[in-house]
């Protein structure tokens, strides 16, 4: 047996050597890493927070239901977590730097997921977001709109109302699943009218090894139960009451949907072109409801366009590339206002358009989902 | 927004072991995992001996941690890979210290490096803690000779030129560049003493990334030729 | 040599060990350790001098404790018949993750400019060849030149200072590049090799000034 004293040694060697440093190691954490309780001052005093120290901004927010964006999940690569940092932030961090402009950098603007909250500190958070919350919800009903997008209408369990704006979105949690081992956000437009508030509705396209498209489209049934914080986002009706002209793409319907069912309940007759552009005739839909509604409003024209349609599509309508489309549509945009609302390229493109119809960029609002 | 999908899903093992060897060699590709070999490669036998071991220890690590990546932590995720080739490397030593005495005097710390050589790490964070055991063998297989590639390569480059023998110090030795008299020292060639010592080793490396790049974009400006432009689509 | 000078005059041998450690005996241009981030920080100036003044830190700290380590624990295991050359590869770069982790937190709390500057290189080190590599060799001198403590500790802390050197001669070599024209083939590994290699020459002038 003696052959097997050395191995036992170095074994016990090992171990023990590895046990005592992680022993040190969580010591350390325990008295190194202690911050105590700090205080939150948001907005001079509107709201005062007492958090445990030594978590990051965006986390220890979070924690006291203060939602604030993050598309990332506090990686820092995002930037959606800007808030305004006026004491107590320490120095800027490297990791912040590339994401603000200098102008952000002297106005205290820094990246929450990334500042650590060693002490008090005193902040700005924008009102809007303030009364952003999370809900938790349970899924009534999934209807397949295309080949690649559904509808999915959640019903609120609690709180039990929401309050939104038509054109906002809310941040939609898939939670850990097969290869994923952490849960993740993902923003989507909200589809259902604000009067509705004890039920919303998502429109949502697959996307090809997106993560949270791909679990609602392969493992959400109804009757499961969600969470979604919001309601978020900048993108609604102008108070100006000029004509305006949508232009929209795939799952960019959404704000839009919303957007003039609201207006129709309101009574808010503002001249209205709707553009909407697919690929082939498969990838339309709700066409039949807007039609619908274009002969009940005067006000609301509704265009489809087609870019590729296939040859068995007997299409009637416009066809080409939406930006043509609208091209030809809309002579003269100076007294309109544009909402766009669709992956980055199209909007580039279609703001580009629009620009030499005269819209100009102060009445050009987007909603940049890709 | 999701990421974008990587160029070509590696499904076969043999694939694997291809893709290490060339396209993605971990070296000139992304000059990795150089530190711990370069300073043995004024000797062939010696360079062939630390190519075995970091062929046996990506492989070897890369099926372990393939076959138990679901029950890895994530917090201690480096720690438990850097365990795993640490015992791999420790079986290297030892082998090497029984069977190739002499040599291993004078390799022995850079044999214990290979457990820091970032080629190793490198591809078990990349590919073995995200795919199946036998697909990820073939991927360290692959990445340890696409490194040995280049290794013996300069090695061969220094050994002849520098000291005129290959295999030097072993029972193969062979003088290659020598006159006609076995008992001469004087070669005809004046050994280039630089490539012996460690600048040498720098510049023939310089020389083999310089080549296989080279090789490479003349292989791209050849195809970016051939492809016609196709038309983009845009739109949602 | 060295043992007669320590008796003689130890601050001498202290000083031979040091300059030994940073010059003649570079760990990145005589002995290719520490490549990878050497390669890649050394873009620019401020993270090269970050990553290197941590690098200096480590492998003083880390030379002396895995010295301790060796020779209060493993030297007397081989009694017992367990193989302290091998064995000392897993426990060295145990104790150097450690070591790392703890600086990492001690730094935090100290001061978080520091942290700024250098703590965060430090999770980037714990994997780099060149802190290993100078606790191995450390090994090797203390088989063959009997070095004591204090000895480990200038060792240590020259291996560190000549890969900081090195670091920081190749950033600013670099920075001066950025207009030149290089062969497109030779571009990033290829010319930073060469540059490197020129850099050894340089450093074989000391060869045979320090013979330790």
């Amino acid at each position: 047996m003696t052959f097997l004293q050395p191995i036992l040694l170095a074994t016990l060697a090992a171990c023990g050597l590895t046990t005592v440093l992680a022993g040190l190691l969580l010591v350390a954490e325990r008295y190194l890493v202690r911050y105590g309780t700090c205080r939150i001052d948001v907005n001079a005093g509107g709201r005062v927070l007492e958090v445990e120290g030594g978590q990051s901004l965006l986390a220890s927010l979070m924690g006291q239901s203060i939602f604030i964006p993050s598309a990332c999940g506090g990686r820092g690569t995002c930037a959606y977590c800007k808030l305004k940092v006026l004491e107590g932030g320490g120095p800027v961090a490297p990791t912040e730097l590339p994401l603000l402009t200098e102008q952000e950098v002297a106005d205290n603007v820094r990246i929450s997921c990334q500042v650590k909250v060693r002490n008090d500190v005193r902040i700005e958070v924008p009102e809007p977001l303030l009364s952003v919350r999370e809900y938790r919800g349970v899924v009534e009903r999934i209807r397949d709109l295309t080949h690649d997008i559904k509808e999915l209408r959640i019903r609120l369990v609690e709180p039990r109302e929401i309050d939104f704006t038509a054109g906002q979105y809310v941040q939609l949690e898939a939670p850990a699943y097969g290869d994923n081992p952490e849960p993740v956000y993902r923003a989507y437009s909200m589809s259902s009218v604000p009067s509705e508030k004890a039920a919303i509705e998502l429109i949502l396209r697959l996307v090809p090894g997106g993560i949270c498209t791909t679990w609602v489209f392969t493992i959400l049934k109804e009757g499961d139960e969600v969470t979604f914080n919001g309601p978020y986002g900048g993108f609604r009706l102008s108070d100006t009451g000029s004509g305006m002209v949508w232009i929209a793409g795939g799952s960019g319907m959404a704000p839009f949907w919303s957007m003039v069912r609201h207006m129709k309940q309101q009574g808010l007759a503002r001249p209205c072109r709707y553009f909407f552009g697919a690929v082939k005739q498969r990838d339309l839909f709700l066409v039949d409801e807007l039609r619908q509604l274009e002969k009940e409003l005067d006000w609301f024209t509704f265009t489809p366009a087609l870019s590729g349609p296939t040859d068995g599509d007997e299409w009637p309508g416009e066809r080409g590339r939406i930006t043509e489309v609208v091209a030809k549509h809309v002579a003269d945009g100076s007294e309109l206002e544009a909402y766009l609302c669709g992956s980055p390229g199209m909007i580039d493109a279609a703001a580009a358009v629009l620009r030499g119809k005269g819209i100009t960029e102060e009445r050009t609002y987007f909603d940049k989902f890709g | 927004m999701p990421a974008p999908e990587p160029q070509t899903q590696i499904t076969r093992p043999g694939q694997a072991l291809l893709v290490q060897l060339w396209r993605e060699n971990p070296i000139f590709r992304q000059v990795l995992g150089i530190c711990s070999a370069l300073a043995v490669t004024n000797l062939i036998f010696n360079t062939a001996l630390m190519c075995a071991g970091l062929i046996w220890t990506t492989t070897m690590s890369s099926l372990t941690v393939s076959l138990i990546r679901d029950y890895i932590p994530r917090r201690v995720r480096v720690m438990v890979q850097v365990l795993i080739i640490s015992v791999y490397v420790i079986v290297v030593d030892i082998v090497f210290r029984a069977l190739f005495f002499e040599t291993h005097k004078d390799i022995a710390a850079y044999v214990g490096l290979i457990i820091t050589n970032c080629i190793v790490l490198g591809r078990l964070e990349a590919f073995a803690s995200k795919n199946k055991p036998l697909l990820s063998a073939a991927d360290g297989l692959g990445a340890g000779l696409g490194y040995s590639l280049i290794l013996l390569f300069v090695a061969v480059v220094r050994e002849v030129l520098g000291f005129g023998t290959v295999l030097k110090n072993t029972a193969w030795e062979t003088v290659v560049l020598r006159g006609w008299e076995p008992g001469v020292h004087e070669t005809w060639w004046r050994s280039w003493t630089i490539l012996v010592i460690p600048p040498g080793a720098f510049f023939v490396l310089a020389v083999a990334v310089w080549i296989a790049k080279a090789y490479d974009l003349r292989r791209q400006a050849g195809t970016q030729a051939k492809e016609a432009p196709q038309a983009k689509e845009g739109g949602a | 040599m060295i043992a007669e000078t320590a008796h003689t005059a130890p601050g001498l041998a202290l000083a031979l060990i040091l300059l030994s450690a940073a010059f003649t005996d570079n760990i990145l241009l005589t002995r290719f350790l520490g490549m990878c981030p050497f390669l890649s920080i050394s873009r620019q100036l401020r993270s090269a001098f970050g990553m290197g003044l941590a690098v200096v830190f480590v492998t003083t700290g880390t030379c002396v404790l895995n010295y301790w380590l060796y020779v209060y624990l493993l030297k007397p295991l081989e009694a017992y018949g367990v193989p302290a050359e091998s064995l000392k590869l897993i426990l060295f770069i145990v104790v150097i993750a450690a070591f790392v982790q703890l600086m990492e937190m001690l730094i935090e709390r100290i001061s978080i400019r520091l942290y700024f500057s250098l703590g965060i290189f430090l999770p980037l080190i714990t994997v780099n060849c060149a802190i290993l590599g100078a606790s191995l060799f450390m090994v090797n001198n203390v088989a063959s030149r009997g070095f004591g403590t204090l000895d480990v500790l200038v060792y240590g802390f020259g291996t560190g200072l000549g890969w900081f050197i090195a670091i920081l001669l190749m950033a600013g070599i670099r920075h001066r590049l950025r207009n030149a024209k290089v062969p497109a083939a030779l571009e990033g590994a290829g010319i930073t090799l060469i540059i490197t290699g020129i850099m050894a020459m340089a450093f074989v002038i000391f060869q045979g000034m320090i013979k330790l």
